[in-house]
């Protein structure tokens, strides 16, 4: 793995398409802007992972006995705006 | 054209009712020819790969959880959803859509950047008898 030393502003280029921006560094964050072309994916790595576990067991699930009372069943309805204030 | 799996045994179909994702589905990039099978009364969408048939995700339709969910031209969104014997166990991923486009048979997935959204949302909501 290539290990590079960055401070806040500077950037790092990746090929000639993607460019990585330091953006702001505090004691456990760091705020990174990238650029790239639209066709590029970005995903935090946690959210790719569990994005590809969700999928692969849902490939391989298709076997679950569905209920058969199905209509009994109530659909979880998004509720938009609903930021719970704890 | 004929496939054949476990699930449906053989299915006909036109050869204009492949859907085309030209990036695939995340984790399944190499898949990218797909139909899209429908059952009568059934509440799923079975986005079955072609070019392996025992590959298939149980779609939904996100605009029966919310009419506003992300808009994309004149795609409609599904999302895959995960199957479990016990209702309150399925989930559906709201945070990586799958768009298709019925009229240009393409679609593509999507990632929503928004908390709002999980990726293993519950579909079903407890009823009250249970």
């Amino acid at each position: 793995m290539l290990i590079l030393s960055r401070k806040e502003n500077q950037k790092i280029r990746i090929g000639s398409d993607i460019v990585i921006n330091i953006i702001s560094i505090s004691e456990n964050n760091v705020r990174i802007g990238i650029e790239a072309n639209k066709n590029v994916k970005i995903y935090r790595e946690e959210v790719y992972d569990s994005i590809k576990q969700h999928t692969t067991e849902a490939a391989s699930n298709i076997k679950e006995m569905l209920p058969t009372s199905m209509k009994e069943l109530k659909l979880n309805k998004i509720i938009k705006h609903d930021k719970k204030k704890n | 054209m004929k496939i054949q799996n476990k699930q449906f045994g053989e299915i006909s179909f036109e050869q204009e009712s492949i859907i085309e994702f030209e990036e695939g589905i995340l984790g399944f990039e190499e898949l990218t020819k797909y139909i899209l099978i429908s059952e009568k009364d059934g509440y799923f969408f079975w986005l079955t790969s072609i070019e392996q048939p025992e590959i298939i995700f149980p779609l939904f339709s996100i605009k029966l959880l919310e009419e506003e969910y992300v808009e994309d031209g004149e795609m409609e969104p599904y999302g895959i959803v995960k199957l479990a014997k016990e209702p309150q166990n399925i989930s559906i991923n709201l945070k990586a859509p799958v768009f298709i486009n019925h009229k240009e048979k393409i679609g593509h997935q999507t990632l929503i950047d928004s908390e709002a959204y999980a990726v293993d949302y519950p579909l079903f909501v407890k009823t009250e008898k249970v």
